[in-house]
């Protein structure tokens, strides 16, 4: 199916290039462009390893002193608006995953209709906006951190989804306010379970809301999807497992300064949430930041089978993180940033690292972790 | 020195201080439209939102394409400090954030005042940024100093 929404957007994209007088304004009719960071990262703790997402098998830590698995990537962009109502986008990204390798992958390829320029349907491989910084959470250069808080930004894996949604913008006076509804599958790969695997989401579906007023953005997103985890988890067939998530964020940032907040409430066969408050101070080229971050273990809800070791290793991990950094925009678009995280693993979990060994526990350990990087837009 | 005095004269100091980067901002801009549009003013949110991509049309009604100056000129980074509240790079990540999630695409960019000018007075759907000086009647100042 996927496989469909590439060929479109590769045909849109010739089709325009084969019709440039198409939208009738003198902006280009494809645009290419891309980003990266190059993202180097240590952690004091050598018994696991310190990794941003499930996508990620091995990171500083246990596996390498300093990795650059964590923070370096490369994408690829090509938009093209074939007129003024058809406009279509493909990003290739290239990140560290499985294999141990930086394979090029789609991240992005969809073919956008605008009915008017506040109503629009897209279809093809879509971000998933759960968060504020959900779209965008590959391209450093559009936040002042070195990466999302990973105690939040890990509870939604899936970064894309193959899906159709439907955007509808309205303008009250000054206050903003724009809508979007998806609905569609995804697969993503992951390492949380006990081999490599791909996680599976059919039936999902979301609805997302954000205003905007000035300096203040609220959002707020609501999602479902029945996934193949517990097959995952155990080995062996049954139900799929319905994931739910209430997410909520806000934002201020009048431009000298920023604070937000981000707050997240799963349920699958467990319930757990997640919360993070940041905020930074722009001085000339420098903007410092101070970040905590923190999610709660998972309990366990009733009316599921009893859950598998695995399970309860799963839901169980929780931890806390204090950080501060800088960003400095030393030159024209592209920064440089340095992080410093106090990490704190819950009482009963080795938190969110991976490749511990198996008769290790790490409950309640503390550790830091040092992370620079250079964000580039091009 | 009394204690009172140094910090009334630290005031004097950072006040002067303050005037003086005042008074070097050297681009004074207005912001445009066509002398046919029906437009009277807008206020800077306004104006920031259709710069930004996230209003298509002005308050009142009515198609608004907006008409954005070279990057690095100072009439650029005047407008977008002032108007907008972004310097440059944080303007560039908000546009790094909308394009590669392909939500829009920035506005067409013209290389002078006169070029913008000429542009917004043929179009009663554009809307620009120019110096003050380069005002003439061919377009209205919607927002900033009015030209006597």
């Amino acid at each position: 199916m996927a496989i469909g929404y590439y060929f479109i957007a590769l045909l849109g994209i010739f089709a325009c290039i084969t019709n440039a007088e198409a939208t009738g304004t003198d902006q280009p009719m494809v645009t290419f462009g891309g980003f990266g960071s190059l993202g180097v990262s240590h952690s004091s703790m050598g018994l696991g390893d310190y990794v941003l997402d499930s996508g990620i098998p091995s990171g500083p830590g246990r596996s390498e002193d300093w990795s650059t698995t964590n923070d370096t990537r490369i994408a690829a962009h090509l938009a093209a608006q074939f007129t003024p109502k058809l406009s279509a986008v493909l990003q290739v990204d290239s990140e560290f995953h499985s294999g141990n390798s930086y394979q090029p992958e789609v991240e992005f390829a969809n073919v956008k209709y605008a009915f008017t320029p506040n109503v629009s349907i897209r279809a093809g491989r879509l971000a998933l906006p759960t968060f504020l910084e959900s779209e965008n959470r590959d391209i450093g250069y559009t936040y002042a951190w070195i990466h999302p808080p990973i105690e939040v930004y890990r509870q939604e894996p899936i970064t894309h989804s193959d899906s159709v949604d439907v955007n509808y913008r309205l303008q009250i006076g000054e206050v903003g306010n724009s809508i979007k509804a998806i609905y569609g599958r995804s697969t993503i790969e992951t390492n949380d379970f006990p081999t490599t695997s791909n996680l599976s989401s059919k039936h999902l579906w979301g609805i997302f809301d954000t205003v905007e007023n000035g300096p203040a953005t609220i959002h707020v997103g609501y999602q479902e999807r029945d996934t193949d985890s517990e097959y995952l988890l155990t080995g062996q067939t049954g139900t799929l497992v319905k994931d739910s998530d209430l997410s909520v964020g806000a934002q201020y940032d009048p431009g000298d300064w920023f604070a937000m907040s981000e707050w997240i409430q799963r349920k699958s066969t467990y319930k757990t949430g997640a919360m993070y408050i940041s905020a930074g101070y722009r001085v000339k080229k420098f903007t410092p930041y101070l970040t905590y971050s923190q999610n709660s273990p998972g309990s366990f809800l009733s009316g599921f089978p009893p859950p598998s070791s695995n399970g309860i290793r799963l839901a169980n991990r929780s931890q806390s993180t204090v950080s501060l950094g800088v960003r400095w925009d030393f030159m024209k678009d592209t920064d440089f940033k340095f992080q410093f995280d106090q990490v704190k693993l819950s009482d009963n979990s080795n938190g969110f690292l991976a490749n511990v060994p198996a008769n290790v526990s790490l409950y309640g350990a503390k550790f830091h972790v040092i992370s620079a990087v250079v964000d580039f837009v091009f | 020195m009394k204690p009172l005095e140094i910090i009334r004269n630290c005031l004097k100091l950072l006040l002067l201080a303050m005037s003086t980067v005042t008074a070097s901002a050297h681009a004074d801009v207005v912001v445009i439209v066509s002398a046919k549009s029906p437009i009277t003013s807008l206020t800077a949110e306004q104006t920031a939102r259709i710069f930004l991509g996230k209003a298509s049309s002005f308050p009142d009604d009515g198609d608004a394409i907006p008409i954005d100056q070279a990057e690095g000129s100072a009439i650029r980074d005047e407008f977008y400090s002032k108007v907008v509240h972004k310097n440059s790079s944080q303007l560039t990540a908000y546009w790094a954030k909308v394009i590669f999630t392909g939500d829009g695409r920035p506005p067409e960019k013209l290389e002078s005042n006169v070029a913008v000018r000429k542009a917004v007075a043929n179009n009663p759907n554009a809307i620009g940024y120019i110096d003050k000086s380069a005002v003439d009647k061919s377009v209205r100042v919607i927002l900033g100093q009015p030209v006597r």
